[in-house]
């Protein structure tokens, strides 16, 4: 027979005395699931806020990226007398994107501009949030599906905020572009706002997916802007992503080869995809871990 | 609104789970994913009981008013449910009493004279005069006992008669106060699905040459469960001679269905959920545990023989029988009935102190059996809750011993008759005749407070469903010669018991914990 002993120990134990009461699970009461609140990020809009950002990318941010590596942007002009706002497309497969983009815009744009950032991996402890949304002005967007579908980027476009939108929903983990979802698409066709495509090459060699600092040596970057592509009346949200997603092919064509040739190979519908070669895995990702060529060395004017 | 029944799942926060071991009681931890079947939280009791049962009898079902159904001159007999009802014994006053009041007034008032009160105690023992006065009231048992209010005897040739037979040729032999009366009025109290409707009068006034032709094996056999009357053999049987009765008798039913308060406030640890049990609930157990443990088994039995259920009344209605029972039942499935999805390998089952034929006595190793592989296996609408070659553990000590007042047949039945053979129909065949008619018993049955000689039987036929459907019988912490006796198995603890079990149903089982009492009937999809 037990002692008393033993029994008051089962007692406590099963019943955890001095520690919160648990309840089975399968007796838990049922609950509707509760929609998460989004986490708010109007403060890092605000004037502090967009003083404190502006400060942190101009003097810490961009010198940081900018040294460790060397970002080459093009297609800048093509901001040039656009009016905002815009809706920044690019492909994604490095956390260095975000910061490229937003340290190689010109100052009018990049102070008027915000950035979609994933509610799950970004947003999911307060202090992480809080960092996000400070630094690249970055608000919660869902990609786990099932949920209400947030309306921050359609009225942070009604208030004039440009936004960058990673179409493929996740960093590659090949390097290469991966399918986009029509989110961006229906953005800019229901706000009714120009896109701008984007290519980002050589950020998956700089700081792959599972790296939190970038590669040692400078890894060359390239960011290339395009031309905005404007939704047509009627035009729907699977055929205007459709024209994005060639947009961003005929970048990245661009920027593999010349300006020339990538016109040429779209004309005739030739341009390649930027899905990478095909093959297995490990050869996707060996070809997408070479790095850019660096920059021809200056001709030495004095020898 | 009270809570439905519930099947929990057992995880890692699930804490040891209450199980009644006979007259004691310990947690146990379960295998993680036992389902346990709790049954619905206690209903909310009728507040004004008398107005309500005033209410029921002048407002019966398929009836006329009972006002109405009385005159002077006529012959009134009243018949009440006897001292298996319900359990444990409720707490003054008995619902049969406030009924019995009613009744009676009405009957005084309508000017009649010749009123019989009968407890409808078939092969039961006699009840005491103490547990009569308990059940009728102070008032109604002075003013009939003992001349006019007694205990029905199912073998005086003299007090019984010959109604007829059914379409089927079943005898029906009731009562002859009964059956020659103007008016039959039947006071039910219907703790399980079980009870009442046409159970009450052919079974509870009829006599062993009635009663043989749905107590036997092949009924049993055939009663699937017997706590669901319309796939019941047992229940088939008991209809078509209510039926016959009553084209011969005017019969009007009470029914009464209680809540699920089982234990009183001291042992309210007993009624509630595990993880819901308070500091208190927790001290509780202890202290009662402990002092249970400790206690010698003399006055562990007097405490436990003293327990009176606090129990709420949910539902009187009267009229005609059929009638009465549908509304009955229903009352009965909204208080026990909780939906389980399968079957299990292993049923899971902790046997309290208390069956219907030990009120007052010992629960000897037939009747903790009976309990068991009889009532507790049957508490299933559609489908056992143990698949077919399953195994079904039982915690109870099942100690060798019998009260020799109460039970001598039961001695005999377990000396003699199972030591040659457990089987339920070879049993029936060879010496059910030679008990049933044994001048001893009757003797005891007649005069003393003995169940009658053939009740052992039916006990054993009252498990022949579960003994056919079952692979393995296992009791936890059963003595090992009276579990042997019975062609089961002992173990020594729950560990072992299922280790055992694994033998037959594989070794990872799936195990179904019937948490009860209070008292659960599980609809199996």
């Amino acid at each position: 027979m037990a002692s008393l002993l033993d029994e008051v120990r089962e007692v406590a134990r099963g019943w955890r005395w001095g520690r919160r009461p648990l309840v089975p699970r399968s007796a838990e009461p049922f609950a509707p699931p509760s929609e998460p609140r989004e986490f708010p990020t109007e403060w890092a809009r605000s004037p502090v806020g967009r003083a404190a950002r502006a400060a942190i990318q101009r003097l810490v941010l961009r010198p940081l990226v900018w040294s460790e590596t060397d970002p080459r942007v093009h297609g800048l002009d093509h901001l040039e007398g656009l009016r905002g706002p815009v809706v920044f497309v690019a492909n994604h497969s490095s956390h260095l994107d975000a910061p490229l983009i937003l340290c190689s815009l010109p100052e009018r744009w990049r102070r008027r501009t915000a950035v979609g950032a994933a509610a799950d991996y970004f947003f999911d402890v307060w202090w992480r949030a809080a960092g996000t949304a400070l630094v690249f002005n970055a608000f919660p967007v869902e990609r786990s599906g099932g949920r209400r579908l947030s309306d921050t980027p359609w009225r942070l476009l009604r208030e004039g905020w440009s936004i960058v939108v990673f179409p493929e929903g996740t960093r590659s983990r090949d390097g290469w572009v991966g399918r986009f979802r029509p989110g961006a698409a229906m953005l800019c066709a229901e706000a009714g706002v120009p896109a701008v495509p984007m290519a980002i090459r050589g950020s998956f060699a700089a700081m792959p997916r599972g790296r939190g600092w970038p590669v040692p040596g400078r890894y060359p970057i390239s960011v290339r802007y395009g031309a905005p592509v404007v939704p047509e009346p009627g035009e729907s949200a699977g055929a205007f992503m459709r024209r994005l997603t060639d947009a961003v092919a005929r970048l990245w064509d661009e920027d593999h080869h010349d300006w020339w040739a990538a016109q040429v190979r779209a004309a005739r519908g030739r341009t390649p995809p930027p899905a990478g070669p095909a093959g297995p895995r490990w050869l996707r990702v060996w070809e997408a871990s070479r790095p850019l060529p660096r920059r021809r060395a200056r001709p030495r004017v004095w020898s | 609104m009270s809570r439905p029944g519930f099947v929990l799942e057992v995880d890692e926060r699930t804490p040891p789970l209450l199980v009644h071991r006979g007259e004691g009681f310990g947690v146990h931890r379960f295998p993680l994913g036992t389902r346990v079947v709790y049954p619905p939280d206690s209903l909310p009791p009728l507040s004004n009981l008398r107005a309500e049962i005033r209410h029921a009898l002048q407002n019966p079902l398929g009836s006329e008013p009972l006002s109405e159904l009385l005159r002077p001159g006529m012959r009134l007999t009243v018949a009440f449910d006897d001292v298996s009802l319900p359990l444990p014994p409720m707490k003054t006053p008995d619902v049969r009493q406030l009924v019995l009041e009613e009744v009676l007034e009405l009957a005084a008032r309508r000017g009649v004279e010749d009123v019989e009160l009968v407890v409808a105690n078939s092969l039961h023992r006699r009840m005491t005069a103490k547990e009569i006065e308990r059940a009728v009231g102070e008032r109604v048992f002075r003013s009939f006992w003992p001349e006019r209010l007694r205990n029905f005897d199912a073998e005086d040739p003299e007090g019984l008669a010959y109604v007829g037979k059914t379409d089927k040729g079943e005898d029906v032999e009731i009562s002859k106060r009964a059956a020659e009366s103007d008016l039959l009025v039947y006071v039910n109290i219907n703790l399980v699905a079980m009870d009442g409707g046409h159970k009450s009068v052919p079974v509870g006034l009829g006599s062993y040459r009635s009663l043989r032709h749905h107590h036997n094996v092949h009924t049993m056999l055939n009663s699937r469960s017997y706590m669901d009357p319309p796939s019941s053999a047992l229940h088939g049987s008991a209809t078509r001679m209510g039926r016959l009765l009553a084209d011969h008798l005017r019969i009007f039913t009470v029914e009464t269905t209680l809540n699920n308060e089982t234990f009183p406030r001291e042992f309210g640890f007993l009624n509630r959920r595990e993880w819901e049990w308070s500091l208190r609930d927790q001290a509780g157990y202890l202290a009662a545990k402990r002092a249970n443990d400790a206690a010698p088994s003399r006055i562990r039995r007097q405490v436990f023989r003293r327990i009176r259920a606090p129990y709420g009344v949910t539902g009187v209605h009267a009229g005609e029988t059929e009638a009465v029972h549908e509304r009955t039942l229903a009352n009965v499935h909204r208080q026990q009935k909780v939906e389980v999805n399968g079957q299990a390998d292993i049923l899971v089952v902790g046997l309290p102190y208390i069956s219907p034929y030990n009120v007052n006595s010992i629960m000897n190793p037939i009747l903790a059996m009976c309990l068991g592989l009889g009532y507790f296996f049957n508490m299933y609408l559609g489908r056992p809750l143990v698949r077919p070659g399953g195994a079904m553990i039982l915690f109870h000590p099942v100690p060798w011993e019998f009260h020799t007042v109460h039970h001598p047949s039961y001695v005999d039945f377990f000396e003699e008759v199972l030591a040659e053979t457990t089987d339920p129909a070879q049993i029936e065949s060879k010496f059910e005749q030679q008990y049933a008619t044994d001048p001893w018993y009757t003797h005891l049955y007649r005069t003393s407070h003995a169940y009658h000689g053939v009740h052992p039987f039916y006990m054993w036929y009252w498990g022949a469903h579960a003994m056919d459907h079952l692979g393995d019988v296992i009791f936890v912490g059963g003595d090992r010669r009276s579990v042997r006796r019975m062609g089961f198995r002992a173990a020594s603890t729950f560990a072992d018991a299922l280790e055992m079990a694994g033998e037959r149903v594989g070794s990872s089982p799936t195990i179904t914990y019937l948490h009860s009492p209070p008292l659960a009937l599980a609809e199996v999809r």
